[in-house]
């Protein structure tokens, strides 16, 4: 009999935690990464000049990654915002070009684990791309701009790798525009002509694999220390767009170092603060 | 399925050759000769207009790029070739000199003498400056006479309504832009905009499309628009000389339209081709014609505009002190 009763009473109490367990709100993480960079540029914009120019940059990145849902946890969003600045010169170096760039892409990704600490993600972003390129010797055409939305067909291969106590992450992603729409500037016209005078006929292309080509890819590696997690990485950007009779070209190499983190968004009336949390907002 | 498939993939491996850069040429005497003509060639707008045979050009100059035995006798020969066009707005710069063509003023009386605006007749010592032009009242307060001597000085709608305010007694206004060898477009249609009633076509510009001497683009209007702000009711004279140029031409040009100007003096420079810039592989630039501007008669005004009145400095009224062309320009107003 007491031996029933003991049963009864662990079964109870086991019954207890599991229902414990399962009430307990599953809390959405969003990871996110912060990187800098340092990057050689090339860059021919024969709007500009018909000599490709070289140079270094610097670079900014914010990226955040989360699932669509608790329950979706095959389906990620990922949003990304990049801002660079490089300046370059000619190859005799009688002339300068300064470059700003702005990216901003945002997308899913489906998750496939396909084995034990192995992640590959398919998915496509969107982004919308500005760049303000000026070469301030030029005449009636100091600058040019590059505006672009594409659609990219993106894909990640992440991998934890365990070593001394210490889970690394090794992270490969890779994108490339398959449909776009983009603004390239008329070949022999000003801007004066085209903003001023209002011509822009002709100045505004659908993009697709027919015109404009690319792939951007990085490498990264998480690296934890004791209170952080450090990112080190490699990026390449290969782009090329032709309109108008001009080729752009883009070709970029930074190595990149940040950190990674993850948070939890609450916001709303449905998406409260839980309790056990501590906000300067209470 | 796999027929689609392989098309697909010929087409990704085809279409980027479509996307390949033009081959630069080398960096070396021949290469940069080569690159500076070919620009020429395919890009600047007056070939045909000025009846410029290009390819015989090449001819005559490609043999003597052989002999070149450094960079300032290389740069004296590019000159000599642009020389050939007859075009104030072609120059090559290189690090240590450009090349210019200024025989469309220096084959030519100057009309202008600056120390003839400086008397007191004129604007004296005490003329007042703003935004780029220096005015004062000349003719015993009856006219007013502005100065602008380039078109890169900005200026405002409220530095015009001071100007504006101070002649409001004058019978009419004289804008002297002798001398004024041109800067911004963008200031040219502001000023040009005090003196319409209406917005109106003052011109076409167009540019080229392609390779060919004649590939031109269709002609877009060029308007100039009515002040909201400001708006001058009386007679306006412009005086002009030969280096009344570019954006000054295209000015000028304006004014031909504007029911109260009168153009008064020698015929513009000229420099209605709005030029753009490249580079050869040597680093220089090379600035040329790229997008030739017409009047509202779609005319090229590349060789300069006539007056409404011709009108030459006299020795004798110099000597003495007048400038014969203000002295027209207040017989006019009066």
């Amino acid at each position: 009999m007491k031996k029933f009763q003991f049963l009864s009473l662990i079964i109870l109490f086991s019954s207890a935690i599991k229902a414990q367990n399962s009430d307990e709100k599953k809390i959405l993480l969003t990871s996110n990464a912060n990187t800098f960079g340092v990057s050689t540029i090339n860059l021919l914009d024969p709007y500009l000049s018909p000599l490709t120019y070289s140079g270094f940059g610097i670079s900014y990145e914010h990226e955040n990654r989360r699932f669509l849902s608790t329950e979706k946890t095959n389906i990620s969003t990922q949003g990304k915002m990049n801002m660079e600045a490089s300046y370059n010169l000619n190859p005799q170096s009688t002339s300068s070009m300064m470059f700003l760039g702005v990216n901003y892409s945002w997308g899913m990704h489906y998750h496939f684990r396909p084995a034990k600490g192995l992640q590959l993600l398919a998915g496509g972003l969107w982004d919308a791309d500005f760049g303000f390129k000026e070469v301030p010797r030029n005449i009636n055409n100091p600058v040019s701009l590059d505006l672009a939305t594409n659609l990219n067909l993106s894909g990640v291969a992440m991998f934890d790798v365990r070593l001394r106590k210490k889970t690394f992450r090794l992270q490969l992603e890779l994108q490339t525009p398959i449909l776009g729409y983009m603004f390239v500037p008329l070949n022999g016209a000003s801007y004066y002509e085209m903003f001023e005078l209002g011509n822009m006929t002709n100045t505004f292309h659908v993009s697709s694999l027919h015109n404009k080509r690319g792939v951007k890819s990085s490498f990264t590696i998480d690296v934890p220390s004791n209170r952080s997690v450090w990112c080190f990485g490699l990026n390449f950007m290969n782009v090329r767009y032709s309109a108008n009779d001009l080729v752009f070209v883009r070709n970029e190499l930074s190595l990149v170092v940040g950190t990674t983190f993850d948070t939890a968004n609450f916001a709303g009336r449905k998406n409260k603060v839980p309790k056990n949390f501590i906000s300067t907002n209470e | 399925m796999k027929k689609h498939v392989i098309i697909l993939l010929f087409a990704v491996v085809l279409l980027p050759s479509c996307m390949n850069e033009p081959a630069m040429q080398p960096n070396t005497y021949q290469g940069n000769f080569e690159a500076l003509w070919q620009i020429i060639d395919t890009k600047y707008c007056y070939l045909d207009y000025k009846h410029i045979n290009w390819d015989s050009i090449r001819t005559a100059y490609k043999p003597r790029v052989d002999t070149i035995k450094n960079e300032y006798a290389f740069l004296d020969l590019m000159g000599s070739m642009l020389f050939e066009l007859k075009d104030g707005h072609v120059n090559l710069f290189s690090d240590f000199n450009e090349t210019r063509y200024w025989k469309w003023f220096q084959d030519y009386p100057a009309n202008f003498s600056s120390s003839l605006i400086y008397n007191n007749r004129y604007l004296g010592d005490n003329y007042l400056i703003a935004g780029g032009f220096q005015y004062a009242k000349i003719d015993n307060g009856h006219i007013g006479y502005m100065y602008y001597e380039d078109f890169m000085n900005a200026f405002s709608d409220s530095n015009i309504a001071y100007m504006m305010k101070y002649f409001d007694q004058c019978k009419g206004l004289i804008i002297d832009v002798r001398d004024n060898g041109g800067g911004s477009l963008d200031y040219s249609k502001q000023l040009a905009s005090y003196f319409f009633k209406v917005e109106t076509v003052t011109g076409y510009m167009r540019h080229k499309t392609g390779d060919g001497h004649s590939d031109f683009s269709s002609p877009v209007e060029i308007r100039t628009p009515a002040s909201k702000n400001i708006q001058w009711q009386r007679p306006v004279v412009v005086l002009t000389n030969r280096m009344s140029f570019s954006a000054t031409n295209d000015f000028v040009n304006r004014m031909k339209q504007s029911p109260l100007g009168i153009i008064v003096g020698d015929k513009t420079g000229g420099g209605g081709g709005l030029p753009l810039s490249s580079e050869l592989p040597n680093g220089w630039l090379v600035r040329f014609s790229s997008s030739p501007m017409y009047n509202a008669d779609m005319q090229s005004t590349e060789w300069g505009i006539d007056p409404d009145v011709k009108v030459s400095l006299n020795a004798t009224d110099e000597a003495n002190g007048y400038d014969t062309i203000i002295e027209r320009a207040i017989t006019l107003i009066k």
